[in-house]
């Protein structure tokens, strides 16, 4: 018998490529969620802070890079998370692995063809191809992924050090209602509930087929998943919301937390806040 | 689809939120009085589901795959209030806790996708479908269609609110602060993404799914219509009512401001680069600019710009105005409301002939 | 008042077309340990719901602790808390018991629904989480816990409301053998706390440890009642029932044969006037 014919063996790797891609995005899914407790729990900078604080502080600083029409700006608050990452226990090279080649690689494709389409001042002359990369183009692209990358950064600063609940329960600080908060808590808990249904499906499936798929009957199974997903999730929400009168549940939220505040969130708390202010102010 | 933080300014963002905020409450309100104890559950189990399908890997016809969103389906078995309440959840954790669209743009992309998105999903089933029986196939198209204008819709609104960001924001030396692709490339470049691939999923999925559920879940299909365990239907005349006078705000708003333009005339600085060989016009210029006297030719920036932006699109500079400029600004605005003027008109027939038959 | 936990008269329930419990007339003594056998389908899942307030009758009355059950009757908030906190229900799907993000969270939220001092909540799951050896799950999340460890989180969070009556479906189902050995435990030391405790199993290997009593359901009414030990030698009543299975085994002489397994913890093969009837015929 000889090596497996090329035919089949491509069927075979793209029927691979889509269940297996599947997985490889629960992983990932899971992965961040493992690692953001892991982080959370670590002694740290970040990790000290008053959530509600630092919530705040965080979304100040997110503005402030949204905000900045300066590049050196920019750059000194891209230094400033990371200055923070490692003050948490986070290192560069992690940070880069998680948020920064994702963000390059999707605003990067978007930002690219603007150095040749933004008029300007020409700066280069692309050979062969006569499109001139402009100043103008040049500066609007870094902008853009300068922004992209120093937002991302701090965002995932927040979630990394700070356990999911927190998060949400110092959302009540902001006035978000404690419906949403109860609803946001309950979707996170139950979206990795779904998430292994679906790849148990999958599998499922996966193991009873033998011929390669064509495009028609991948659909077909991806629609069989979606559409037991869909009957699962009510069945469970039916569920739960049984397990949830049975204790007590009569519609009204509660939220136990216990968040001490000290001097040293209110002092990140102030840093954080002038910061935005003292940007509106210079421009205007 | 998911607007990352950056690509828009301060400003749009601050808009988009505050368009967003009275929707997001009156939707919680409503859902919260029709839902009572099951609200939260619901909810919360439906936002996870679609945020698992969102990952979902759709393969579409002609060998490529794409993502779903899952608007008309949320829309469909849930009601459109509370599938703004529901996607609008899953947005949230997926741009929080997995970095999937920015923070600041948060309010922008629950506009374009859970907003602008179920209520064109909604619209559109209701007025596919009909009156048809639940099993029948006319639904199953009604969805396809809903979810493919749902999502397409969502991704024009994006496009407008990139298309805008290089003509308002920029620094000193003139490049782009924000998204620096004005609309005539934004536009064309988010719709074919959108009228192929995203597009497509959506109809995959919403035809799909809602196919699926006549065979094995029929009731879930008849949830939001249902007048049974969970109090009287959540969709229906009743949500018009109330967000009925914000849409037609939202829409007059967009399709009158082209007119407060048009009263002062041409203003200073809308002027097209042949205005700058023309005689008559450059007298023009001359006295509205304190007799300084304009340029001998256009400048080459605007040179440039001018035939860039209206070259691909002609309508989209209407003749009257000679100026680019402000001519695609208004042209996208007015697009965009005209867009939400016709579901608007359309269903308000719809439902009057609906309530004349009760 | 008598000492009847729950009183069902001729209590139906009726569900799209189904009826899932059919005329059902049986009570429930205070302080009792019962144990609900049934097939899958047989009503059990639905009963226990029913107990538990949580479905209503389509026919018939149910009372509990003396008073009638009814939609109605729960609409009051302090009717409805005082039995909430009464009667808990452990569910067979702990994914569906286990809905707040975090396991101190989950044993809180029943207390937090009644409305005690918050102190007083810290003070109490902290009590819990020790007395069910997982201190150490106070801030992990669900999805990260072991089957086990799900069955302690969700004992925990109904015994915190230290209820006078204690429902439990399928408890052990889908358990390792150790996690499944700890829920006994559990069960065997409720007698004589005085409190009523209901085990819905189809496992019939561990009725006689954990009940008093046993009330076998099938197609949604009563088929037999008794005690543990009678109950399991009615033969006809569990094969009727779906409950009786019969298995091959081999003995130490190298006799392999099968027969109707007897639950009773004793049983003489060979010799004895405790033979059990084989279904090979051989003698």
């Amino acid at each position: 018998m000889c090596a497996p014919s090329p035919v089949v063996g491509r069927h075979r790797q793209s029927r691979r490529r889509f269940a297996d891609r599947f997985a490889d995005d629960l992983t990932r899914a899971l992965a961040r969620a493992f690692d953001a407790e892991a982080t959370s729990a670590q002694r740290g900078l970040l990790q000290g802070l008053d959530p509600r604080f630092k919530l705040v502080s965080m979304l100040s600083l997110i503005l402030c890079a949204v905000l900045a029409q300066s590049l050196t700006l920019l750059a000194g608050l891209f230094l400033l998370a990371v200055a923070l990452a490692t003050l948490s226990g986070i290192s560069p090279a992690r940070l880069g692995q998680q948020v920064w080649l994702a963000v390059l690689i999707f605003t990067g494709v978007i930002a690219l063809p603007s150095i040749v389409i933004v008029p300007g001042e020409p700066v280069w002359q692309v050979p062969w191809l006569h499109w001139t990369v402009t100043l103008q183009g040049l500066r609007s692209a870094t902008f853009l992924i300068g922004r992209a990358e120093t937002s991302a950064t701090f965002a995932l600063l927040l979630v990394l050090t700070t356990p999911w609940m927190h998060v949400l329960k110092a959302m009540r600080a902001l006035g978000v209602p404690v419906v949403v908060v109860a609803i946001l808590g309950m979707t996170h808990r139950y979206i990795f509930v779904l998430l292994q249904t679906a790849m148990q499906m999958f599998e499922a499936r996966r193991s009873r087929i033998m011929a390669p798929m064509d495009g028609a009957q991948r659909r077909s199974l991806v629609m069989a998943a979606a559409g037991m997903l869909l009957a699962k999730s009510f069945q469970l929400s039916s569920e739960v919301h049984l397990a949830m009168v049975s204790r007590g549940y009569r519609g009204e939220v509660h939220l136990l937390h216990d968040f001490h505040a000290r001097w040293r969130d209110w002092c990140v708390l102030l840093v954080a806040l002038s910061l935005p202010a003292a940007i509106l102010w210079s421009q205007r | 689809m998911h607007i990352p933080d950056g690509y828009l300014s301060p400003s749009t963002c601050a808009v988009a939120y505050a368009a967003a905020l009275p929707v997001w409450y009156l939707a919680l309100n409503k859902v919260k009085r029709l839902l009572h104890t099951r609200m939260v559950p619901l909810l919360a189990l439906f936002s996870a589901f679609s945020f698992v399908i969102m990952m979902f890997n759709l393969p579409l016809p002609g060998g490529t795959t794409g993502h779903a969103v899952g608007i008309a389906v949320a829309t469909i078995v849930l009601g459109p209030c509370a599938s703004i309440v529901a996607i609008s959840t899953a947005l949230l954790i997926q741009a929080v806790f997995f970095g999937d669209g920015g923070i600041t743009t948060f309010g922008a992309n629950c506009l374009n996708m859970a907003m602008v998105g179920s209520f064109i999903a909604y619209w559109t089933y209701t007025l596919v479908a009909g009156r048809s029986v639940l099993q029948s196939p006319r639904r199953v198209v009604a969805a396809a269609i809903a979810g493919y204008l749902a999502i397409n819709v969502s991704a024009l609104f994006a496009a407008v609110e990139f298309g805008i960001q290089p003509i308002l924001f920029h620094d000193t030396t003139g490049a782009p602060l924000y998204a620096p692709y004005p609309l005539s490339i934004a536009v064309p470049a988010m719709l074919i993404g959108h009228l192929s691939f995203a597009g497509l999923a959506e109809l995959v999925i919403s035809g799909g799914l809602v196919a699926y559920l006549q065979r094995a879940n029929p009731d879930l299909l008849a949830f939001s219509m249902r007048s049974a365990d969970v109090q009287p239907k959540l969709a229906g005349p009743g949500i018009w009512r109330s967000t009925r006078a914000l849409w037609y705000g939202l829409a007059a708003l967009m399709t009158l401001t082209p007119l407060g333009l048009l009263a002062v005339g041409t203003a200073w600085g809308e002027w097209g680069t042949d205005d700058f060989a023309n005689a008559a016009a450059r007298q023009e210029i001359l006295h509205a600019s304190g007799n300084v006297a304009p340029p001998v030719a256009a400048p080459q920036g605007m040179e440039r710009l001018s035939s860039l932006w209206t070259a691909p699109i002609p309508d989209y500079a209407p003749s009257f105005m000679h100026s680019a400029n402000y001519g695609y600004i208004l042209s996208a605005v007015l697009g965009a409301g005209l867009i939400l003027l016709l579901f608007l008109l359309v269903s308000r027939l719809v439902f009057k002939r609906d309530s004349a038959g009760l | 008042m008598n000492g009847n936990v729950f009183e069902l008269d001729a209590v139906s329930y009726r569900y799209q077309d189904k009826v899932a419990l059919d005329a059902l007339t049986l009570h429930i003594r205070r302080g009792d340990r019962v144990a609900l056998l049934g097939a899958n389908g047989s009503g059990k899942s639905t009963l226990l719901r029913l107990l538990d307030a949580l479905y209503f009758p389509s026919a018939g009355v149910l009372k509990a602790f003396g008073e009638p059950m009814s939609e109605a009757a729960l609409a009051d908030d302090a009717v409805n808390f005082a039995f909430r906190r009464r009667v808990g229900l452990v569910f067979q799907n702990p994914d569906v018991q286990i809905f707040n993000p975090t396991v101190f969270d989950e044993v809180a939220f029943g207390p937090l629904q009644l409305g005690w001092p918050k102190a007083q909540i810290l003070e109490q799951v902290d009590a819990m989480l020790e007395r069910f050896a997982i201190g150490y799950l106070k801030d992990r999340a669900p999805h990260r816990l072991s089957g086990g460890e799900k069955k302690r989180v969700a004992l925990a969070s109904v015994l915190i409301m230290a209820p006078e009556v204690v429902l439990l479906d399928e408890p052990t189902a889908s358990l390792d053998p150790e996690s499944q050995s700890e829920v006994i435990r559990f069960l065997v030391e409720s007698r004589n706390t005085g409190r009523t405790v209901v085990t819905a199993t189809h496992d019939l290997d561990i009725v006689e440890d954990i009940a008093d009593h046993v009330i076998v359901l099938a197609d949604g009414k009563v088929a037999g009642e008794g005690k543990p030990g009678e109950i399991l030698e009615d033969v006809d009543l569990l094969r009727r029932t779906r409950l009786a299975h019969a298995h091959w085994h081999r003995h130490a002489d190298g006799e392999m044969h099968a027969h109707l397994h007897s639950h009773r913890h004793h049983h003489d093969h060979h010799d004895g006037p405790e033979r059990p009837r084989l279904i090979t015929g051989k003698k």
